[in-house]
């Protein structure tokens, strides 16, 4: 009796053992070690990429990094950052605040010069403090709730549009599609419930009604419940401000229930992956969304070596990720060291950075100096530019 | 809507939920009857019901066109597969622990939650997949009421599969024996009950029953994650403590309980979506204080 249980406990820690190898060899994602063939380097410059690499964002978080290590191999063939081959480190924030802050901490550990990513805001949030306090500069490629420009402590430089200025392209939309009465759902996250209470306030600043007002739970799966009473209510519009794992099913329960209004999703639920599992639900939805690279003809070269390099599309915030790399080492070398203080003056003077995305230029909060944002809609199954 | 539509319409809603949330508080209930483990891994089991059954179905619908019939052949299919499954886990895990104090199995089981919930993670590289079905989803009115074919069909399973359950534990003889064991194990091996067959019958019958959740989850709404397991346990278990764990009558009427507690809660102002799962919760709590064995347990009553 003793014998099979001994053998059974062996069995059980060497599976747990594998498993943990097996997360281990995911967290470290080994630096990019491209052939480059006849490159002579001065040394190397370590850039951290933070993302949710694994977990539910991970489809958003893997565009992302791909469009790092896209960028990051084409500047390393070009002759790397002043004269320096760029080698990368991914801390996976898994899009879980306590996640982040190891993940940071991680990568402070390994003192990288500078951090490109950042997708999800609630899990960007707690490492702002963590990059500030160590002189990290950070380039926030597509994280953007009003809650990190005010906890920046000044490190962090955000290039995709805030909440407030999306909040404001929700609106004009709606009232563009005559819509009267809206509803908002939100899934508790600090970034959803952020654009929430920005839309709902600049809508009631109209003299208009929000009529429902809803927070779902992350996970959940039966929004009868919810769907019933909106249309009980009946608001002209809707704006789900979270993202896509949610927001296919509610999509796809208000459309059964027989929900005829208007329907808007933030970029939060811009994935392809939200149009896949809402099937043919998510036809003529509206989206905010920062402009994707395969609608946007500056990014045709951009498209073209992704789909190349990893034979996919890129994703909603590869564009600006890319852009984002791209910035950073525009950065370094107008600040002509690695030093993480001359990195970040040289961020802050960034002024009229040309990217494939839009011009970048900072406020005097480091936030995007205007709107990057389009409204998407569902044709035929895909996202295409809204008339 | 007027006051009655929406009373119908939220009725509805909580009794499908109810139902799912009771075919799986089922398994909690009979693996705490039988070995007083609460089997945290159960919603793993359910979620891995759902990819099974997706699986299965990928393979069927290729050659049989009517998507029912596909359905409820990938359905048993899945059920069998997930109820051996569950049937290895109670094998490889919990039985080495029988005798081992009751916190290393409870431990044993979260464990056991981590390794299927981080193996599902790794193979679907942690992204949400459609579940398609061929359905139509076209939906029709019942006087006021607005149902499609699959929330009626679905929510007819669920019961027939609860009633089936049930027949099994009171008119068999595997029933019988479960309900012995649940009563007194040493005494029913001492009588010559093949108790760990009867305990690994125990954990078939439950992780099945979790599986046919799980698929029908996956029809109804038509995606499947990782992740969906971790939630509808927790209800479920809610639902196995309100209605009386180790009871299995309980757990039914404990998961259509709250079901039905979690929709109308939504039509409270003030209580909302945003409340609805704290103001399910405050009742459980408040059931704990006041009848802590739940709505069917009696302190001396037989644990099955």
């Amino acid at each position: 009796m003793f014998e099979i249980k001994k053998s059974w406990v062996l069995i059980l820690v060497l599976v747990l053992f594998t498993i943990a190898m097996i997360g281990c060899d995911q967290d470290t994602a080994a630096p990019t070690d491209e052939p480059v063939d006849e490159m002579e380097y001065e040394g190397d410059v370590l850039v951290g990429i933070m993302l949710p690499v694994t977990g539910a964002y991970s489809e958003n978080g893997i565009d992302m990094q791909n469009a790092v290590l896209l960028a990051v191999e084409e500047i390393n063939a070009a002759g790397g950052v002043l004269g320096h081959r760029i080698i990368t480190t991914v801390g996976d924030d898994e899009c879980d605040p306590a996640k982040a802050t190891a993940a940071a901490s991680k990568l402070v550990s390994e003192e990288v010069v500078a951090v490109v990513g950042g997708y999800c805001s609630g899990a960007t949030l707690p490492t702002l403090n963590i990059y500030g306090d160590a002189g990290v500069p950070m380039v926030v490629a597509a994280a953007n709730a009003t809650s990190l420009v005010e906890e920046n402590p000044g490190w962090t430089f955000m290039i995709n549009s805030t909440g407030d200025m999306q909040a404001e392209n929700a609106i004009v939309w709606f009232e563009m599609q005559g819509v009267e009465t809206i509803g908002l759902i939100d899934d508790g996250s600090a970034f959803a419930t952020d654009l929430k209470m920005l839309t709902k306030s600049q809508w009631e600043a109209k003299g208009k009604e929000v009529l429902t007002d809803d927070t779902v739970t992350v996970g959940e799966q039966d929004f009868s419940a919810l769907v019933t009473s909106i249309i009980q209510a009946s608001p002209d519009g809707i704006y789900w401000t979270a993202y896509h794992a949610e927001g296919a099913l509610i999509v796809r329960q208000l459309r059964e229930a027989g929900y005829e209004g208007v329907i808007i999703v933030a970029d939060g639920t811009s994935a392809p992956a939200f149009i896949e599992l809402a099937g043919e639900y998510a036809e003529g939805v509206f989206c905010t969304a920062p402009p994707f690279a395969d609608l946007n003809p500056a990014a045709a070269d951009f498209v073209e070596n992704y789909r190349a390099k990893f034979n996919t599309n890129p994703g909603a915030y590869s564009g600006l990720t890319y852009d984002a790399t791209y910035l950073l080492v525009d950065a370094m070398e107008r600040a002509g060291s690695f030093d993480g203080s001359a990195i970040r003056d040289a961020l802050a003077a960034t002024d009229g950075f040309q990217g494939i995305s839009g011009e970048v230029m900072f406020t005097d909060r480091n936030t995007l100096g205007r709107s990057n944002f389009v409204i998407l809609v569902v044709q035929d199954g895909s996202w295409v530019f809204a008339e | 809507m007027t006051f009655w539509e929406v009373f119908l319409q939220q009725l509805f809603n909580g009794l499908l939920i109810g139902a799912f949330y009771g075919l799986v508080a089922i398994g909690y209930s009979m693996v705490y009857g039988i070995i007083k483990l609460l089997n945290f891994a159960h919603g793993d089991i359910y979620m891995t019901g759902a990819f099974t059954g997706l699986i299965m179905l990928g393979f069927i619908s290729a050659g049989i066109a009517n998507p029912w019939l596909a359905i409820v052949i990938s359905l048993v299919l899945s059920m069998v597969l997930v109820g051996l499954f569950g049937v290895a886990i109670q094998r490889v895990a919990y039985r080495p622990m029988l005798k081992a104090p009751r916190l290393s199995i409870l431990i044993t089981a979260l464990a056991v939650s981590m390794i299927i919930y981080n193996a599902v993670l790794l193979l679907t590289q942690g992204q949400a997949r459609p579940f398609r079905t061929g359905l139509t989803g076209e939906s029709f009115y019942l006087g006021a009421l607005r149902l499609t074919e699959t929330r009626v069909v679905l929510l007819v399973a669920a019961l027939v599969l609860m009633f089936l359950l049930h027949m099994f534990i009171t008119r068999t003889m595997y029933g019988k024996a479960m309900r012995a064991i649940a009563l007194d194990r040493d005494t029913c091996q001492l009588m010559g009950i093949n108790v760990y067959k009867i305990i690994a019958v125990t954990f078939f019958v439950g992780s099945s029953l979790a599986a046919a959740a799980g698929m029908f989850a996956g029809v109804y709404y038509g995606t499947v994650h990782f992740f969906m397991g971790f939630l509808i346990g927790l209800k479920a278990f809610t639902a196995a403590v309100i209605g009386g764990i180790g009871i299995i009558p309980g757990a039914m009427l404990g998961g259509l309980l709250l079901g039905l507690l979690e929709s109308f809660a939504t039509q409270i102002p003030g209580v909302g979506t945003v409340w609805k799962d704290v103001f399910s919760f405050v009742f459980l709590i408040l059931f704990l204080i006041f009848k802590p064995t739940g709505i069917l347990g009696r302190i001396e009553s037989e644990r099955m």
